[in-house]
């Protein structure tokens, strides 16, 4: 009677794991076709031949299925561990975005001389706006949403902080566009997009790993790793500038490749260490790090195709990165089965 | 560690089953009511919210019955849900209590 519908309605439950789908699926369906079937059966041999899943049904199952595999309390091992890396990322790259947030904000504060009792801020050092069609005001307002989005996401207002990061990347998506549509950019320009893909837009929509079953972040060391990180790289960075020593200092593709293979490598007595409990999740994270780094890296060597020297410099960070992330990546793989079970699930069959 | 507030879809599902025990569908449309229609479950988000009820211990199933070829699975509370639900209610009645007094509303104004 309910052929066709049922039919449909167990589609789009594949959106969702297996392991759901054979603790719930039977469940969801008589649920699902309760609310459709009116007891004539008339009327139920046409819905149930003609009806689909409306689309508000269908995002409902597609929301779960997201919140299941990047998963939180009852999940199994697997989905727990990467859901946890996934987290871990995106806390990391928010973290890079807010603090070169916080170094535009240093700049300009100082470029208009806040900080009285420091020497001026040489003119080529206050930070500038790639120009285009949005005032100068949009570049600095996205640059400080970066800080609001990260401790928000701290804080534990993980909506708020995907709203504010979704609008904070939109005016670099309008500059490439009008850049490639007005032919600012001489040839389709890949180190700009890949940049938008894998450090604006990827750390957006995993934002969605911030869901009301996932453990929330440590508040106290994520909040001090803003300041932390500021000392420890933008800081060194302004010094090396202000002495007219930066030539040296990688792009921010390099950096960050560095930055990760560093981290990878003070990590690795942990993840050797059997003993280490929850070092795999760690490990995983610097491994989904690695990827975006590595893969950002390779994406923008594109735009120095010219220069034979600085294409070897990107290779070389990108052999660094490899290295360093093949020392954590047995600890990764061994992650998603060793990660601690989250709460146990109390089976309803 | 504080516990985590409880979602509103949550307190409804919970509340839907404070009189007895209730089969999916029966708690959606239960829930509709309680809310005067505020709050719409759809079936992913009800299930959603009873896996995370069951793994939480405040939920667990009751009893299955046969209804036209379908088997159809009843819920219940657990002694644990039906604190939470009265520590939630108490939470919520507080909140409504310390409004109406700094809106200056008596019982009957607030009412009407």
């Amino acid at each position: 009677m309910s052929g066709n519908l049922e039919r449909r309605y167990r589609r789009v439950l594949r959106l969702l794991p297996v392991w759901y789908r054979d603790k719930w699926e039977e469940d969801m369906v008589a649920a699902f076709l309760d609310s459709w079937l009116t007891g004539d059966p008339e009327d139920d041999k046409a819905i149930g031949e003609f009806c689909r899943p409306g689309w508000g049904e269908v995002a409902s199952v597609a929301g779960l299925a997201a919140r299941l595999y990047l998963g939180g309390a009852g999940a199994p091992r697997r989905y727990f561990a990467w859901g946890q890396a996934i987290r871990g990322a995106v806390l990391a790259i928010t973290l890079v975005q807010a603090t070169r947030g916080l170094d535009v904000l240093v700049r300009t504060a100082w470029g208009r001389h806040l900080f009285g009792w420091l020497p001026a801020l040489p003119a080529r050092m206050v930070p500038g706006t790639p120009g285009g069609i949005l005032p100068p005001i949009v570049w600095y307002l996205v640059a400080y949403a970066w800080i609001v989005t990260f401790v928000m996401l701290v804080l534990r207002h993980y909506r708020v902080a995907q709203v504010i990061a979704a609008l904070a990347i939109l005016p670099d998506l309008l500059f490439l566009l009008h850049g490639q549509f007005t032919g600012r950019f001489l040839a389709p320009s890949v180190g700009p997009w890949a940049f938008w893909v894998l450090i604006n837009l990827a750390p957006v929509l995993a934002m969605t790993a911030f869901h009301q079953d996932a453990p929330p972040p440590a508040r106290w060391p994520w909040m001090l790793a803003l300041p932390a990180n500021y000392l420890l790289v933008p800081v060194p960075l302004l010094a090396l500038e202000a002495t007219g020593n930066s030539a040296w200092v990688p792009d921010f593709s390099g950096l960050y490749c560095l930055l990760v293979a560093l981290v990878c490598l003070a990590h690795v007595p942990r993840a050797w260490s059997r003993q280490a409990a929850g070092s795999g999740v760690w490990s995983l994270t610097l491994a989904l790090l690695a990827a975006d780094a590595g893969a950002y890296r390779l994406f923008s060597i594109a735009d120095y195709l010219h220069d034979p020297h600085l294409i070897g410099v990107s290779l070389a960070e990108l052999v660094i990165l490899v290295i360093a992330v093949a020392l954590v990546a047995p600890d990764a793989a061994r992650a998603q089965a060793a990660t601690p079970a989250p709460a146990p699930a109390s089976s309803p069959r | 560690m504080t516990a985590k507030p409880m979602t509103g879809q949550a307190f409804f599902v919970l509340t839907a089953l404070a009189d007895g025990p209730r089969h999916g569908y029966g708690i959606v449309r239960e829930v509709a009511e309680l809310s005067q229609g505020r709050v719409e479950l759809k079936i992913g988000g009800l299930y959603g919210v009873l896996d995370r009820l069951a793994v939480e211990g405040k939920i667990e199933p009751d009893r299955e019955e046969a209804h036209d070829g379908r088997l159809r699975r009843y819920y219940r509370l657990t002694q644990d849900g039906r604190r939470a639900l009265a520590e939630e209610a108490e939470i919520r009645a507080a909140t409504a209590r310390l409004v109406r007094t700094r809106l200056g509303l008596t019982g009957a104004q607030a009412t009407g």
